[in-house]
Protein backbone atom coordinates (compact mmCIF):
# COMPACT_ATOMS: atom_id res chain seq x y z
CA UNK A 1 0.00 0.00 0.00
CA UNK A 2 1.42 3.20 -0.66
CA UNK A 3 -0.50 5.46 1.45
CA UNK A 4 1.41 5.64 4.87
CA UNK A 5 -0.28 7.20 7.64
CA UNK A 6 1.01 9.74 10.40
CA UNK A 7 2.13 7.51 13.38
CA UNK A 8 4.59 9.40 15.67
CA UNK A 9 8.35 7.46 16.35
CA UNK A 10 7.43 8.41 20.15
CA UNK A 11 10.33 8.56 23.12
CA UNK A 12 10.07 4.24 23.95
CA UNK A 13 11.14 2.55 20.80
CA UNK A 14 9.00 -0.51 20.28
CA UNK A 15 11.34 -3.44 21.57
CA UNK A 16 11.57 -1.72 24.89
CA UNK A 17 7.86 -1.54 25.00
CA UNK A 18 7.08 -4.81 23.58
CA UNK A 19 9.68 -5.77 26.62
CA UNK A 20 8.25 -4.56 29.18
CA UNK A 21 5.01 -5.50 27.97
CA UNK A 22 5.76 -9.60 27.38
CA UNK A 23 7.62 -9.14 31.28
CA UNK A 24 5.05 -7.61 32.98
CA UNK A 25 2.23 -9.90 31.55
CA UNK A 26 3.91 -13.15 31.87
CA UNK A 27 5.04 -12.20 35.71
CA UNK A 28 1.77 -10.49 36.51
CA UNK A 29 0.15 -13.99 35.88
CA UNK A 30 2.30 -15.86 37.69
CA UNK A 31 1.78 -13.26 40.57
CA UNK A 32 -1.95 -14.95 40.78
CA UNK A 33 -0.12 -17.83 42.12
CA UNK A 34 0.36 -16.11 45.85
CA UNK A 35 -3.37 -17.22 45.84
CA UNK A 36 -2.23 -20.69 46.02
CA UNK A 37 0.88 -20.46 47.95
CA UNK A 38 -1.12 -17.90 50.44
CA UNK A 39 -4.58 -19.37 50.24
CA UNK A 40 -6.43 -16.26 50.15
CA UNK A 41 -7.73 -14.56 46.34
CA UNK A 42 -6.86 -11.29 47.38
CA UNK A 43 -3.79 -11.34 44.89
CA UNK A 44 -6.20 -12.01 41.80
CA UNK A 45 -5.60 -8.47 40.57
CA UNK A 46 -1.90 -9.25 39.44
CA UNK A 47 -4.02 -10.70 36.63
CA UNK A 48 -5.64 -7.62 35.76
CA UNK A 49 -2.30 -6.00 35.65
CA UNK A 50 -0.89 -8.11 33.67
CA UNK A 51 -3.73 -8.31 30.87
CA UNK A 52 -3.57 -4.09 30.88
CA UNK A 53 0.55 -4.63 30.07
CA UNK A 54 -0.09 -6.47 27.56
CA UNK A 55 -3.36 -4.05 26.22
CA UNK A 56 -0.59 -1.33 26.41
CA UNK A 57 2.22 -3.31 24.29
CA UNK A 58 -0.55 -4.15 22.01
CA UNK A 59 -1.98 -0.88 21.06
CA UNK A 60 1.49 0.32 19.77
CA UNK A 61 1.75 -2.73 18.09
CA UNK A 62 -1.73 -2.09 16.15
CA UNK A 63 -0.03 1.61 15.69
CA UNK A 64 2.75 0.32 13.72
CA UNK A 65 0.44 -2.41 11.77
CA UNK A 66 -2.16 0.20 10.99
CA UNK A 67 0.08 3.01 9.93
CA UNK A 68 0.83 0.36 6.52
CA UNK A 69 -3.21 1.34 5.62
CA UNK A 70 -4.45 -2.08 5.47
CA UNK A 71 -7.51 -0.50 4.02
CA UNK A 72 -9.87 -2.55 6.88
CA UNK A 73 -9.65 -0.11 9.61
CA UNK A 74 -7.95 -0.29 12.41
CA UNK A 75 -10.59 -2.65 14.81
CA UNK A 76 -9.95 -5.52 12.86
CA UNK A 77 -6.60 -5.73 13.90
CA UNK A 78 -7.88 -6.01 17.70
CA UNK A 79 -10.00 -8.94 15.97
CA UNK A 80 -7.92 -10.97 15.02
CA UNK A 81 -5.53 -10.79 17.86
CA UNK A 82 -8.31 -11.95 19.99
CA UNK A 83 -9.84 -14.73 17.42
CA UNK A 84 -6.39 -16.28 17.74
CA UNK A 85 -5.72 -15.76 20.60
CA UNK A 86 -8.68 -16.56 22.38
CA UNK A 87 -7.68 -20.08 20.46
CA UNK A 88 -4.45 -20.58 22.02
CA UNK A 89 -5.13 -19.09 25.60
CA UNK A 90 -8.03 -21.81 26.36
CA UNK A 91 -5.51 -24.06 24.59
CA UNK A 92 -2.94 -23.30 26.56
CA UNK A 93 -4.09 -23.47 30.42
CA UNK A 94 -4.36 -27.05 30.21
CA UNK A 95 -1.06 -27.56 31.25
CA UNK A 96 -0.77 -26.25 34.81
CA UNK A 97 2.07 -24.46 36.11
CA UNK A 98 3.25 -23.80 32.62
CA UNK A 99 0.18 -22.22 31.17
CA UNK A 100 1.31 -18.76 30.64
CA UNK A 101 4.32 -19.70 29.07
CA UNK A 102 2.53 -22.45 26.53
CA UNK A 103 0.07 -19.68 26.14
CA UNK A 104 3.12 -17.56 24.96
CA UNK A 105 4.33 -20.24 22.64
CA UNK A 106 0.96 -21.60 21.01
CA UNK A 107 -0.25 -17.92 20.54
CA UNK A 108 3.25 -16.93 18.50
CA UNK A 109 3.27 -20.41 16.51
CA UNK A 110 -0.33 -19.49 15.70
CA UNK A 111 0.35 -15.81 15.02
CA UNK A 112 3.49 -16.42 12.64
CA UNK A 113 0.69 -18.57 10.58
CA UNK A 114 -1.65 -16.30 10.24
CA UNK A 115 0.72 -13.99 9.59
CA UNK A 116 2.53 -15.42 6.87
CA UNK A 117 -0.99 -16.37 5.22
CA UNK A 118 -2.01 -13.14 4.75
CA UNK A 119 1.15 -12.10 3.92
CA UNK A 120 2.17 -14.19 1.28
CA UNK A 121 -0.95 -16.00 0.67
CA UNK A 122 -3.28 -13.17 0.88
CA UNK A 123 -0.35 -10.94 -0.77
CA UNK A 124 -0.63 -8.27 1.36
CA UNK A 125 3.55 -7.72 1.09
CA UNK A 126 3.65 -6.08 4.33
CA UNK A 127 7.26 -6.01 5.80
CA UNK A 128 6.01 -5.86 9.92
CA UNK A 129 3.32 -8.07 9.31
CA UNK A 130 4.27 -11.33 9.99
CA UNK A 131 5.93 -10.18 13.59
CA UNK A 132 2.86 -7.65 14.20
CA UNK A 133 0.27 -10.73 13.71
CA UNK A 134 2.35 -12.81 15.92
CA UNK A 135 2.25 -10.40 18.63
CA UNK A 136 -1.07 -9.20 18.42
CA UNK A 137 -1.80 -12.95 18.89
CA UNK A 138 0.18 -13.06 22.15
CA UNK A 139 -1.57 -9.46 23.24
CA UNK A 140 -4.89 -11.55 22.89
CA UNK A 141 -3.65 -14.24 24.81
CA UNK A 142 -2.10 -12.89 27.26
CA UNK A 143 -4.99 -10.41 28.06
CA UNK A 144 -7.43 -13.18 28.72
CA UNK A 145 -5.02 -15.14 30.48
CA UNK A 146 -4.50 -12.51 32.70
CA UNK A 147 -8.06 -11.44 33.17
CA UNK A 148 -9.18 -14.82 32.91
CA UNK A 149 -6.95 -15.29 36.08
CA UNK A 150 -7.75 -12.26 37.91
CA UNK A 151 -11.60 -13.52 37.58
CA UNK A 152 -10.99 -17.11 38.91
CA UNK A 153 -7.74 -15.97 40.86
CA UNK A 154 -6.29 -18.96 39.05
CA UNK A 155 -4.83 -20.08 35.39
CA UNK A 156 -5.38 -23.59 35.46
CA UNK A 157 -7.81 -25.48 33.08
CA UNK A 158 -10.04 -26.83 35.99
CA UNK A 159 -10.16 -23.90 38.14
CA UNK A 160 -12.02 -22.28 35.10
CA UNK A 161 -14.38 -25.01 34.18
CA UNK A 162 -15.28 -26.24 37.28
CA UNK A 163 -17.71 -23.84 39.38
CA UNK A 164 -18.57 -25.53 42.13
CA UNK A 165 -18.98 -28.83 43.64
CA UNK A 166 -22.35 -30.64 44.46
CA UNK A 167 -22.74 -33.99 46.39
CA UNK A 168 -24.47 -36.79 44.70
CA UNK A 169 -25.92 -38.99 47.58
CA UNK A 170 -27.61 -42.51 46.07
CA UNK A 171 -28.78 -45.43 47.90
CA UNK A 172 -26.23 -48.18 47.95
CA UNK A 173 -28.50 -50.63 49.70
CA UNK A 174 -29.25 -52.09 52.92
CA UNK A 175 -26.22 -53.01 55.00
CA UNK A 176 -26.64 -56.21 57.14
CA UNK A 177 -27.85 -55.09 60.33
CA UNK A 178 -30.84 -53.09 58.50
CA UNK A 179 -28.61 -49.78 58.26
CA UNK A 180 -29.54 -47.67 55.32
CA UNK A 181 -26.24 -47.09 53.57
CA UNK A 182 -25.47 -43.71 51.32
CA UNK A 183 -22.96 -43.13 48.65
CA UNK A 184 -21.87 -39.78 48.66
CA UNK A 185 -19.87 -38.64 45.34
CA UNK A 186 -18.75 -34.88 44.37
CA UNK A 187 -19.81 -34.14 41.17
CA UNK A 188 -18.05 -30.88 39.35
CA UNK A 189 -20.60 -28.27 38.11
CA UNK A 190 -19.94 -26.49 35.12
CA UNK A 191 -22.34 -24.49 34.12
CA UNK A 192 -21.48 -21.61 36.58
CA UNK A 193 -17.71 -21.75 36.06
CA UNK A 194 -15.74 -19.07 33.81
CA UNK A 195 -15.97 -21.19 30.46
CA UNK A 196 -19.10 -23.19 31.51
CA UNK A 197 -20.63 -20.23 31.90
CA UNK A 198 -19.44 -18.46 28.95
CA UNK A 199 -18.07 -15.22 31.30
CA UNK A 200 -14.72 -16.05 29.31
CA UNK A 201 -17.00 -14.46 26.00
CA UNK A 202 -17.16 -11.34 27.66
CA UNK A 203 -13.29 -11.09 28.58
CA UNK A 204 -13.08 -11.43 25.12
CA UNK A 205 -14.78 -8.48 23.71
CA UNK A 206 -13.73 -6.23 26.98
CA UNK A 207 -10.32 -6.78 25.86
CA UNK A 208 -10.87 -6.51 21.96
CA UNK A 209 -12.57 -3.21 22.71
CA UNK A 210 -9.71 -2.12 25.11
CA UNK A 211 -7.06 -3.28 22.41
CA UNK A 212 -8.95 -1.47 19.23
CA UNK A 213 -10.31 1.43 20.68
CA UNK A 214 -6.44 4.14 21.71
CA UNK A 215 -4.82 3.89 17.84
CA UNK A 216 -8.40 4.25 16.60
CA UNK A 217 -9.05 7.27 18.55
CA UNK A 218 -6.07 9.31 18.24
CA UNK A 219 -4.81 8.16 14.88
CA UNK A 220 -3.89 11.37 12.50
CA UNK A 221 -1.68 14.29 11.75
CA UNK A 222 -0.74 15.10 15.81
CA UNK A 223 -0.97 11.46 17.13
CA UNK A 224 1.67 11.14 19.49
CA UNK A 225 2.83 8.02 21.55
CA UNK A 226 2.32 8.70 25.27
CA UNK A 227 -1.14 10.08 24.26
CA UNK A 228 -2.16 7.08 22.93
CA UNK A 229 -0.34 4.61 25.04
CA UNK A 230 -2.26 6.20 27.93
CA UNK A 231 -5.24 5.78 26.32
CA UNK A 232 -4.55 2.25 26.14
CA UNK A 233 -3.98 2.02 30.26
CA UNK A 234 -7.37 4.19 30.43
CA UNK A 235 -9.07 1.39 28.18
CA UNK A 236 -7.12 -1.31 29.74
CA UNK A 237 -8.49 -0.36 33.22
CA UNK A 238 -12.07 0.38 32.56
CA UNK A 239 -11.86 -3.17 31.24
CA UNK A 240 -10.14 -4.66 34.09
CA UNK A 241 -13.17 -2.49 36.23
CA UNK A 242 -15.48 -4.99 34.43
CA UNK A 243 -13.62 -7.86 35.01
CA UNK A 244 -13.21 -6.97 38.61
CA UNK A 245 -17.44 -6.88 39.15
CA UNK A 246 -17.40 -9.89 37.23
CA UNK A 247 -14.57 -11.52 39.88
CA UNK A 248 -16.68 -11.17 42.56
CA UNK A 249 -18.69 -13.91 42.04
CA UNK A 250 -15.83 -16.33 41.34
CA UNK A 251 -13.29 -14.79 44.02
CA UNK A 252 -15.21 -13.47 46.75
CA UNK A 253 -16.25 -10.77 48.30
CA UNK A 254 -12.87 -9.46 49.59
CA UNK A 255 -11.03 -10.43 46.66
CA UNK A 256 -13.34 -9.01 44.31
CA UNK A 257 -13.27 -6.23 46.46
CA UNK A 258 -9.81 -5.18 46.05
CA UNK A 259 -10.07 -5.59 42.56
CA UNK A 260 -12.31 -3.05 42.04
CA UNK A 261 -10.92 -0.49 44.21
CA UNK A 262 -7.75 -0.87 42.68
CA UNK A 263 -9.16 -1.02 39.04
CA UNK A 264 -11.10 1.63 39.94
CA UNK A 265 -8.16 4.10 41.33
CA UNK A 266 -6.04 2.85 38.31
CA UNK A 267 -8.31 3.58 35.83
CA UNK A 268 -9.49 7.46 37.55
CA UNK A 269 -5.83 8.16 37.68
CA UNK A 270 -4.92 6.71 33.77
CA UNK A 271 -8.04 8.70 32.59
CA UNK A 272 -7.23 12.18 34.59
CA UNK A 273 -3.54 11.92 32.88
CA UNK A 274 -5.01 10.98 29.04
CA UNK A 275 -7.16 14.22 29.72
CA UNK A 276 -4.18 16.15 30.24
CA UNK A 277 -2.10 14.95 27.76
CA UNK A 278 -5.75 15.74 25.23
CA UNK A 279 -5.23 19.72 26.29
CA UNK A 280 -1.46 19.38 26.05
CA UNK A 281 -1.34 18.40 22.28
CA UNK A 282 -4.66 20.12 21.36
CA UNK A 283 -4.39 23.95 19.50
CA UNK A 284 -7.07 25.38 21.89
CA UNK A 285 -9.41 24.01 24.84
CA UNK A 286 -12.79 25.09 25.70
CA UNK A 287 -14.36 24.13 28.54
CA UNK A 288 -17.88 24.01 28.09
CA UNK A 289 -20.33 25.98 30.15
CA UNK A 290 -24.09 27.09 30.74
CA UNK A 291 -25.24 29.02 27.53
CA UNK A 292 -25.15 32.61 28.89
CA UNK A 293 -28.49 34.25 29.22
CA UNK A 294 -27.98 37.59 26.79
CA UNK A 295 -30.45 40.11 28.70
CA UNK A 296 -31.52 43.14 26.93
CA UNK A 297 -32.91 43.08 23.23
CA UNK A 298 -30.77 40.13 22.22
CA UNK B 1 -8.98 4.03 6.72
CA UNK B 2 -10.91 3.17 4.00
CA UNK B 3 -10.99 6.34 2.56
CA UNK B 4 -7.31 5.58 2.04
CA UNK B 5 -7.22 2.37 0.69
CA UNK B 6 -7.57 1.43 -2.88
CA UNK B 7 -4.81 -0.54 -5.40
CA UNK B 8 -4.34 -3.81 -4.24
CA UNK B 9 -1.90 -4.43 -2.31
CA UNK B 10 0.17 -7.10 -3.84
CA UNK B 11 -1.73 -7.03 -7.33
CA UNK B 12 -4.15 -9.93 -8.56
CA UNK B 13 -3.34 -13.53 -8.76
CA UNK B 14 -2.01 -16.33 -6.58
CA UNK B 15 1.16 -16.10 -4.81
CA UNK B 16 2.45 -19.72 -5.73
CA UNK B 17 5.60 -20.32 -3.00
CA UNK B 18 3.13 -19.08 -0.28
CA UNK B 19 0.03 -21.04 -2.06
CA UNK B 20 2.35 -24.07 -1.58
CA UNK B 21 3.39 -22.98 1.49
CA UNK B 22 0.40 -22.78 2.70
CA UNK B 23 -0.99 -26.76 1.49
CA UNK B 24 1.95 -28.16 3.30
CA UNK B 25 0.65 -26.47 6.63
CA UNK B 26 -2.90 -28.02 5.88
CA UNK B 27 -1.41 -31.34 5.03
CA UNK B 28 0.81 -31.11 8.52
CA UNK B 29 -2.01 -30.16 10.14
CA UNK B 30 -4.00 -32.96 9.14
CA UNK B 31 -1.57 -35.59 9.39
CA UNK B 32 -0.21 -34.13 13.10
CA UNK B 33 -4.20 -34.62 13.67
CA UNK B 34 -4.25 -38.13 12.51
CA UNK B 35 -1.77 -38.83 14.88
CA UNK B 36 -2.72 -37.48 18.21
CA UNK B 37 -5.92 -38.52 17.94
CA UNK B 38 -7.19 -40.43 14.65
CA UNK B 39 -10.90 -39.62 15.51
CA UNK B 40 -10.52 -35.83 15.54
CA UNK B 41 -9.45 -35.66 11.91
CA UNK B 42 -12.80 -35.37 10.45
CA UNK B 43 -13.92 -32.17 12.54
CA UNK B 44 -10.77 -30.99 11.36
CA UNK B 45 -11.91 -31.15 7.72
CA UNK B 46 -14.89 -30.21 8.75
CA UNK B 47 -13.37 -26.65 10.37
CA UNK B 48 -11.26 -26.47 7.46
CA UNK B 49 -14.17 -26.65 5.24
CA UNK B 50 -16.54 -24.31 6.91
CA UNK B 51 -13.07 -21.57 7.43
CA UNK B 52 -13.18 -21.91 3.37
CA UNK B 53 -17.02 -21.00 3.14
CA UNK B 54 -16.47 -18.05 5.32
CA UNK B 55 -13.44 -16.99 3.39
CA UNK B 56 -15.38 -17.22 0.21
CA UNK B 57 -18.93 -16.22 1.48
CA UNK B 58 -17.30 -12.49 2.56
CA UNK B 59 -16.35 -11.27 -0.45
CA UNK B 60 -20.25 -11.54 -1.75
CA UNK B 61 -21.14 -9.02 0.90
CA UNK B 62 -21.24 -5.33 -0.34
CA UNK B 63 -18.73 -3.30 1.65
CA UNK B 64 -18.79 0.33 1.43
CA UNK B 65 -17.08 1.35 4.79
CA UNK B 66 -16.47 5.19 5.41
CA UNK B 67 -16.95 6.00 1.95
CA UNK B 68 -20.44 4.64 2.08
CA UNK B 69 -21.37 6.33 4.70
CA UNK B 70 -20.85 9.22 3.19
CA UNK B 71 -22.70 8.40 0.01
CA UNK B 72 -19.21 8.22 -2.33
CA UNK B 73 -19.03 4.34 -2.73
CA UNK B 74 -22.07 1.71 -2.98
CA UNK B 75 -22.38 -0.77 -0.54
CA UNK B 76 -22.98 -1.37 2.93
CA UNK B 77 -21.30 1.53 5.08
CA UNK B 78 -19.03 -0.47 7.72
CA UNK B 79 -16.15 -2.29 7.84
CA UNK B 80 -15.70 -6.37 6.39
CA UNK B 81 -14.86 -7.75 9.49
CA UNK B 82 -17.73 -5.83 11.65
CA UNK B 83 -20.01 -6.93 8.65
CA UNK B 84 -18.81 -10.69 8.41
CA UNK B 85 -18.88 -11.44 12.07
CA UNK B 86 -22.48 -10.06 12.31
CA UNK B 87 -23.78 -12.16 9.66
CA UNK B 88 -21.72 -14.84 11.11
CA UNK B 89 -22.60 -14.73 14.51
CA UNK B 90 -26.20 -14.38 13.23
CA UNK B 91 -25.81 -17.78 11.40
CA UNK B 92 -24.06 -19.55 14.44
CA UNK B 93 -26.46 -18.52 17.08
CA UNK B 94 -29.18 -19.26 14.41
CA UNK B 95 -27.62 -22.88 14.29
CA UNK B 96 -26.53 -23.28 17.50
CA UNK B 97 -30.57 -22.88 18.22
CA UNK B 98 -31.37 -25.66 15.97
CA UNK B 99 -29.07 -27.78 16.72
CA UNK B 100 -30.35 -27.80 20.28
CA UNK B 101 -34.07 -28.25 19.06
CA UNK B 102 -33.13 -31.13 16.60
CA UNK B 103 -29.96 -32.70 16.87
CA UNK B 104 -30.02 -32.93 12.71
CA UNK B 105 -26.66 -31.90 11.52
CA UNK B 106 -28.47 -30.95 8.08
CA UNK B 107 -30.76 -29.01 9.54
CA UNK B 108 -28.49 -27.19 11.81
CA UNK B 109 -26.22 -25.77 9.43
CA UNK B 110 -29.19 -25.13 7.01
CA UNK B 111 -30.79 -23.41 10.18
CA UNK B 112 -27.18 -21.69 10.76
CA UNK B 113 -27.43 -20.66 6.47
CA UNK B 114 -30.68 -19.03 6.73
CA UNK B 115 -30.04 -17.05 10.23
CA UNK B 116 -26.61 -15.52 8.27
CA UNK B 117 -28.83 -14.86 5.52
CA UNK B 118 -32.09 -13.43 7.07
CA UNK B 119 -29.70 -11.18 8.85
CA UNK B 120 -27.89 -9.72 5.93
CA UNK B 121 -30.94 -9.32 4.20
CA UNK B 122 -32.74 -7.28 7.22
CA UNK B 123 -29.38 -5.25 6.95
CA UNK B 124 -29.46 -4.35 3.00
CA UNK B 125 -33.14 -3.38 3.23
CA UNK B 126 -32.61 -0.93 6.25
CA UNK B 127 -30.00 0.33 4.61
CA UNK B 128 -31.40 0.82 1.17
CA UNK B 129 -34.49 2.30 3.13
CA UNK B 130 -31.93 4.62 4.91
CA UNK B 131 -29.76 5.83 1.57
CA UNK B 132 -32.77 6.41 -0.11
CA UNK B 133 -35.42 8.05 1.90
CA UNK B 134 -32.94 9.61 4.26
CA UNK B 135 -30.02 10.53 2.37
CA UNK B 136 -31.69 11.02 -0.75
CA UNK B 137 -29.27 8.89 -2.89
CA UNK B 138 -30.37 6.54 -5.79
CA UNK B 139 -28.74 3.36 -5.70
CA UNK B 140 -26.02 3.16 -8.56
CA UNK B 141 -22.87 0.94 -9.19
CA UNK B 142 -19.86 2.20 -10.14
CA UNK B 143 -18.03 -0.35 -11.26
CA UNK B 144 -20.61 -1.79 -14.07
CA UNK B 145 -22.73 -0.14 -16.27
CA UNK B 146 -25.82 -2.51 -16.20
CA UNK B 147 -26.82 -4.30 -13.32
CA UNK B 148 -26.57 -8.00 -14.23
CA UNK B 149 -29.77 -9.10 -12.79
CA UNK B 150 -32.19 -6.32 -13.77
CA UNK B 151 -30.68 -4.64 -16.54
CA UNK B 152 -31.17 -1.52 -15.15
CA UNK B 153 -28.55 1.25 -15.93
CA UNK B 154 -26.50 3.17 -13.65
CA UNK B 155 -24.78 5.82 -15.26
CA UNK B 156 -27.53 8.02 -15.62
CA UNK B 157 -27.38 7.69 -11.67
CA UNK B 158 -24.23 8.22 -10.52
CA UNK B 159 -22.72 11.32 -9.07
CA UNK B 160 -19.79 12.86 -10.36
CA UNK B 161 -16.46 12.21 -8.11
CA UNK B 162 -17.84 9.50 -6.54
CA UNK B 163 -17.58 6.03 -7.27
CA UNK B 164 -21.48 5.22 -7.08
CA UNK B 165 -23.73 5.09 -4.07
CA UNK B 166 -26.79 2.93 -2.63
CA UNK B 167 -27.13 -0.46 -2.81
CA UNK B 168 -27.87 -1.97 -6.01
CA UNK B 169 -30.08 -5.30 -6.44
CA UNK B 170 -26.97 -7.04 -7.07
CA UNK B 171 -25.14 -6.19 -4.27
CA UNK B 172 -28.74 -6.99 -2.33
CA UNK B 173 -28.34 -9.92 -3.96
CA UNK B 174 -24.59 -10.84 -2.91
CA UNK B 175 -24.79 -9.37 0.62
CA UNK B 176 -27.71 -12.64 1.31
CA UNK B 177 -25.19 -15.13 -0.74
CA UNK B 178 -22.75 -14.04 1.22
CA UNK B 179 -24.64 -13.99 4.25
CA UNK B 180 -25.96 -17.45 3.58
CA UNK B 181 -22.41 -19.37 2.60
CA UNK B 182 -20.59 -17.38 6.28
CA UNK B 183 -23.77 -18.86 8.17
CA UNK B 184 -23.45 -22.21 6.90
CA UNK B 185 -19.59 -22.09 7.26
CA UNK B 186 -19.46 -20.44 10.91
CA UNK B 187 -22.04 -23.12 11.69
CA UNK B 188 -19.78 -26.15 10.41
CA UNK B 189 -17.03 -25.18 12.69
CA UNK B 190 -19.55 -24.66 15.61
CA UNK B 191 -20.83 -27.97 15.30
CA UNK B 192 -17.88 -29.74 14.11
CA UNK B 193 -15.99 -28.74 16.99
CA UNK B 194 -19.05 -29.34 19.68
CA UNK B 195 -19.38 -33.56 18.45
CA UNK B 196 -15.54 -33.21 19.15
CA UNK B 197 -15.28 -31.81 22.78
CA UNK B 198 -18.99 -33.06 24.22
CA UNK B 199 -17.22 -36.45 23.35
CA UNK B 200 -13.24 -35.67 24.37
CA UNK B 201 -14.18 -33.81 27.40
CA UNK B 202 -15.98 -36.60 28.53
CA UNK B 203 -13.92 -39.11 28.45
CA UNK B 204 -10.73 -36.82 29.70
CA UNK B 205 -12.98 -35.43 32.83
CA UNK B 206 -14.49 -39.11 33.32
CA UNK B 207 -17.69 -37.30 32.96
CA UNK B 208 -21.15 -38.49 31.21
CA UNK B 209 -21.96 -36.25 28.88
CA UNK B 210 -25.10 -34.36 30.37
CA UNK B 211 -22.81 -33.35 32.85
CA UNK B 212 -20.39 -31.81 30.83
CA UNK B 213 -22.55 -30.48 27.84
CA UNK B 214 -22.90 -26.66 29.15
CA UNK B 215 -18.96 -26.62 29.01
CA UNK B 216 -18.59 -28.53 25.80
CA UNK B 217 -21.28 -26.13 24.24
CA UNK B 218 -19.60 -22.91 25.87
CA UNK B 219 -15.90 -23.88 24.32
CA UNK B 220 -17.34 -24.58 20.84
CA UNK B 221 -19.03 -21.42 20.92
CA UNK B 222 -16.33 -19.10 22.24
CA UNK B 223 -13.42 -21.10 19.69
CA UNK B 224 -16.24 -20.72 16.47
CA UNK B 225 -16.35 -16.75 17.38
CA UNK B 226 -12.57 -16.91 17.27
CA UNK B 227 -12.35 -19.37 13.94
CA UNK B 228 -15.24 -16.36 12.63
CA UNK B 229 -13.01 -13.36 13.14
CA UNK B 230 -9.94 -14.90 11.88
CA UNK B 231 -11.10 -15.58 9.11
CA UNK B 232 -13.13 -12.82 8.22
CA UNK B 233 -10.46 -10.72 8.78
CA UNK B 234 -7.98 -12.58 6.36
CA UNK B 235 -11.13 -12.17 4.22
CA UNK B 236 -11.21 -8.35 4.75
CA UNK B 237 -7.39 -7.95 4.11
CA UNK B 238 -7.49 -9.67 0.84
CA UNK B 239 -10.60 -7.16 -0.19
CA UNK B 240 -8.68 -4.24 1.07
CA UNK B 241 -11.93 -1.27 1.68
CA UNK B 242 -14.79 -1.72 -0.46
CA UNK B 243 -16.25 -4.43 -2.38
CA UNK B 244 -19.75 -3.97 -4.27
CA UNK B 245 -20.36 -7.67 -4.53
CA UNK B 246 -20.06 -10.90 -7.31
CA UNK B 247 -20.06 -7.82 -10.28
CA UNK B 248 -16.41 -6.47 -8.35
CA UNK B 249 -13.52 -6.59 -10.23
CA UNK B 250 -12.24 -7.40 -6.56
CA UNK B 251 -14.08 -10.36 -6.71
CA UNK B 252 -11.79 -12.39 -8.62
CA UNK B 253 -9.33 -12.43 -5.83
CA UNK B 254 -11.81 -14.70 -3.76
CA UNK B 255 -9.11 -18.02 -4.11
CA UNK B 256 -6.38 -16.52 -2.43
CA UNK B 257 -8.71 -16.03 0.79
CA UNK B 258 -10.64 -19.38 0.15
CA UNK B 259 -6.71 -20.46 0.40
CA UNK B 260 -5.78 -18.34 2.99
CA UNK B 261 -9.01 -19.57 4.81
CA UNK B 262 -8.58 -22.79 4.47
CA UNK B 263 -4.83 -22.54 5.66
CA UNK B 264 -5.40 -20.91 8.81
CA UNK B 265 -8.36 -22.54 9.93
CA UNK B 266 -6.05 -26.10 9.48
CA UNK B 267 -3.81 -24.71 11.84
CA UNK B 268 -6.17 -23.25 14.28
CA UNK B 269 -8.28 -26.37 14.29
CA UNK B 270 -5.58 -28.04 15.18
CA UNK B 271 -4.65 -25.89 18.19
CA UNK B 272 -8.19 -25.78 19.11
CA UNK B 273 -8.27 -29.65 18.99
CA UNK B 274 -5.23 -30.36 21.32
CA UNK B 275 -7.77 -29.12 24.08
CA UNK B 276 -8.91 -32.87 23.78
CA UNK B 277 -5.93 -34.33 22.55
CA UNK B 278 -4.13 -36.36 25.05
CA UNK B 279 -1.23 -34.20 26.30
CA UNK B 280 -0.84 -31.46 28.93
CA UNK B 281 -3.12 -32.00 32.28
Amino acid sequence: MTVKMEASAGKLSHNTLMTYGLVIAVVGTYLTYLNVITGMAVFSFFGGIAAVAALWWGSDTIKHLCSYGLGTGVPSAGMIAFGSGAIAMIVGTKFGMASPIVTLILAAILGAVIGYTANNIINMNIPVMVMSLMELAIVGAMTMLGFAAMCTGSFNFSDMIIGSMSLSIESAGAAAGGAQQFLVTAVPQYGNSLIGGSALAVIFFLGALALQHPFNACLGPNESQDRTLMLALSCGFLSMIAVAVMSLVFVGLLAGTVNIIISLIAWFYCYKSYIELSKRDAYAWLDSKPIIEVGGDQ
Amino acid sequence: MSALGGAAAGGEGLNMTGTIVGIVIILVSLGATAVLGASLVVPLVGIIVGGALIGFGVHFVPVGGAPAAMGQAPGIATGVAMLAAGAGLAGLFGGAWAYEATGDFLISILGGAVGGGLMMAITCLMVNATYVFAMGIPAASGKVAKDPITGDSFPEYKSQGTEGHGLPFISFVGGVIGGTIAGLGGTLIYIELLAAYQTGLATMMQADAEAIAPLAISLAGIFAIGFFLVNAVLAAYNITGTIEGPHDPKFKRVPRAVIGCAVASAFCGLISLLLVMNIGM
